[in-house]
């Protein structure tokens, strides 16, 4: 079992003539991804390496029974791309780019939420169902079935934590990079009620960081859960009032530090991992 | 992006939010001119990309000519938290009776617009929330939605305005709310929202927060002479060249120069650090897929900086390959060169790739390579960290 994406998972790739598109349209598709297509206006019919690409989302859904999708087109196409795909029916988007502007993703968080569908982004490496299928940048390399879900807002963090369980022999049910940006399609809580309802699932890290309130928001949703969840936060040692690259990672005066989202998040019953070498240890220590 | 007062008024004016009469000045002679012009007395605000003005001696009320030549010529040599005063807003003294606060902003965990009212002006918000949050009104609104007439009634309301105070209020609410859709803001506040003696409602101060990725569809704001600039805070030599060769860079106050991969690792990196007792200099993010140029100038920060004993290098090739980061050190190497010890890491794609780059570039000349201990996926990163912190004190 997974989450979100598996072997079936019917997938477009939106901007699939662009460089990044063609480029990582091709890469998950060697991965064993179920690409059925790719949007590009004014290029339907014609195809990327033998992946058909239509005018429309709407049209790629009736041809192909599409569910799924990846985008990878400039910030400033994304809005319409989205509620494109969320109208014609896809249930499960993936935004790859960043800077997206932040009223454009709050319009297209709304319409997710009407049509009960799923985005995950702006600014997510994207997410691995390990030897089913690959929505994004990931690198494979990192990557094994097995029995951990992970769910990260960088894409380096969820690559090194994948890395630490492989190596100690969990491996991973799915990975799921929630995105740098400051407001993002989904968040903590809800991907980590959808590990705790997969049966695959034994156990869960959850990599966060400075700035921005998505940490705090699980709180509710960890007290509820069966399976134990270990959290990292990053930027325990960062100074206030500082940017450190993913535009949510800013501390402002106590609200969203390193150590008050841990706090929140150990009363809850999260089990804290200071380095990657923590995460076997503890998983260990609880007889996973 | 923070707006100066100045910019956000003549904005909010554009929305029919009553402002104070202000001028601009650029100088301690045209500061003067203006003053002398509109009247004394007048209020002398600096001009400046943070708060806190007042407490730092950066606003000055002047009664007469002499202090306000005194004034003129004292702020324009002033520094606020490191941003040197060099314009000044030549505004006029208000006949205040009572001080509100009025803002909007968003509200990440909700999704939500949220208007933001406190009968209490001219402090911190912050502050209030924490300690009287039932002075505060908070009305919550998704993006597409309006705000109407009726709602700002209900804030007038809880602001304890009657009568025609009431429809006063009204236009200014409306206004801000819908500047603060139209132009894709984080943060638009009018504090203080001043009634002034005589009973007029206007924006005494302002402060705006625009969304920096959404510029793009605002290209009157650059006709306006509003260019994209730092969020806040001084920028330290090093930093702005960084920003110049666009890399994400901040200096630290450590000796440990961090040259990682993604944000996340760049910020989660400097704690392992710091773990293992050591203090980075720095933070850094490649971005994705670097080129062998743009590596070679993160290096080049990292090399150059005096503070910097020892750097600590982290790939997890996946977007960006590790060979091809390889390549990247390699042409740094050969065409400035390595001063400080450094310790670094391949793993993800093509690591054993990066690592036989290093192998062959070592052969041809051992001695570029002479100050670089490199390591594959079989080492934990955690060990990498250990290691930079001990080649500190070798160092030393």
């Amino acid at each position: 079992m997974a989450i979100l994406v598996d072997k079936k998972s019917r997938v477009i790739v939106q901007g699939i003539t662009g460089g990044a598109g063609s480029f990582h349209a091709k890469r998950m598709k060697t991965y064993g991804t179920n690409i059925v297509g790719g949007t590009s206006p004014g290029k339907g019919g014609s195809s990327v390496e033998g992946t058909p690409v239509f005018d429309t989302v709407e049209e790629a859904v009736k041809q192909t029974g599409a569910d799924t999708s990846v985008v990878f087109l400039p910030a400033k196409f994304v809005m319409e791309a989205a509620i494109e795909a969320i109208r014609a029916g896809i249930k499960f988007i993936v935004v790859v780019p960043e800077h997206i502007p932040i009223h454009d993703m709050l319009k297209v968080r709304k319409e997710a939420v009407k049509y009960g569908a799923t985005v995950l982004g702006g600014n997510t490496a994207g997410i691995i169902t390990p030897g089913q299928a690959n929505l994004g940048i990931m690198p494979d390399i990192a990557f094994t079935p097995g029995r951990v879900g992970t769910v990260s807002r960088s894409g380096s963090l969820t690559y090194y934590i994948a890395d630490t369980l492989t190596s100690a022999g969990y491996g991973e049910t799915t990975c799921v990079g929630l995105g740098g940006d400051p407001v993002l399609g989904s968040t903590f809580d809800e991907i980590l009620w959808k590990f705790e309802q997969d049966d695959a699932t034994k156990a869960i890290v959850m990599a966060g960081e400075i700035g921005g309130v998505y940490e705090e928001r699980a709180q509710d949703v960890i007290k509820k859960m069966k399976k134990p969840v270990i959290v990292m936060i990053g930027g325990v040692f960062a100074p206030p009032g500082k940017r450190m690259g993913h535009a949510g990672a800013i501390v402002e005066g106590n609200m969203g530090t390193a150590e008050s989202k841990l706090k929140i998040l150990e009363e809850a019953g999260a089990h804290r991992a200071k380095t990657f070498l923590d995460i076997p240890r503890i998983l260990k220590s609880l007889s996973i | 992006m923070r707006l100066y007062e100045y910019e956000a008024k003549d904005l909010f004016s554009k929305f029919k939010i009553p402002i104070s009469a202000g001028k601009l000045a650029d100088t301690p002679d045209e500061t003067i001119r203006v003053a002398l012009e509109a009247g004394l007395p007048r209020v002398l605000k600096s001009q400046v990309l943070t708060g806190g003005r007042g407490k730092a001696g950066g606003i000055k009320i002047v009664k007469s000519e002499a202090e306000l030549r005194e004034a003129a010529a004292a702020l324009f040599k002033l520094s606020i938290k490191g941003y040197p005063v060099d314009k000044v807003l030549v505004d006029e003294v208000l006949n205040i009776s009572q001080e509100y606060y009025l803002g909007v902003t968003i509200d990440r965990a909700n999704y939500k617009l949220v208007v933001i009212a406190c009968a209490d002006g001219g402090v911190e918000i912050e502050e209030t929330a924490r300690t009287h949050p039932e002075k505060i009104l908070k009305l919550s609104y998704d993006v597409d939605e309006d705000f109407h007439s009726f709602d700002a009634i209900k804030v007038a309301k809880f602001l304890g305005f009657s009568g025609d105070q009431i429809k006063a209020f009204t236009p200014i609410a409306i206004g801000l709310y819908n500047f603060f859709k139209k132009y894709d803001a984080k943060l638009a506040e009018i504090n203080p929202l001043v009634r002034t003696a005589e009973g007029k409602l206007l924006a005494a101060d302002a402060r705006v927060s625009l969304d920096e990725d959404a510029l793009f569809r605002h290209a009157d704001l650059q006709s306006m002479g509003i260019e994209v600039r730092h969020e806040e805070g001084e920028m330290t030599p090093r930093e702005k060249q960084a920003q110049e060769w666009e890399i994400p860079y901040l200096d630290l106050d450590g000796d440990i120069g961090m040259f990682p991969g993604g944000a996340g690792f760049g910020i989660m990196g400097n704690d392992f650090i710091q773990y293992y007792g050591g203090k980075p200099a720095n933070f850094m993010d490649s971005g994705g897929g670097p080129t062998p140029e743009r590596l070679a100038k993160m290096l080049i920060l990292l090399d150059e900086n005096p503070q910097v004993k020892a750097i600590f290098g982290a790939r997890f090739g996946g977007i960006s390959r590790c060979d091809d980061f390889a390549k990247g050190v390699v042409m740094f190497l050969k065409d400035h060169g390595l001063s400080k010890p450094m310790v670094m890491r391949f793993t993800g794609n093509m690591w054993r790739e990066g690592m036989q780059i290093f192998e062959d570039a070592k052969k041809e000349d051992p001695k570029m390579f002479e100050k670089i201990e490199y390591h594959g996926i079989e080492t934990p990163i955690e060990e990498i960290a250990k290691r930079a912190v001990a080649l500190v004190k070798e160092v030393k």
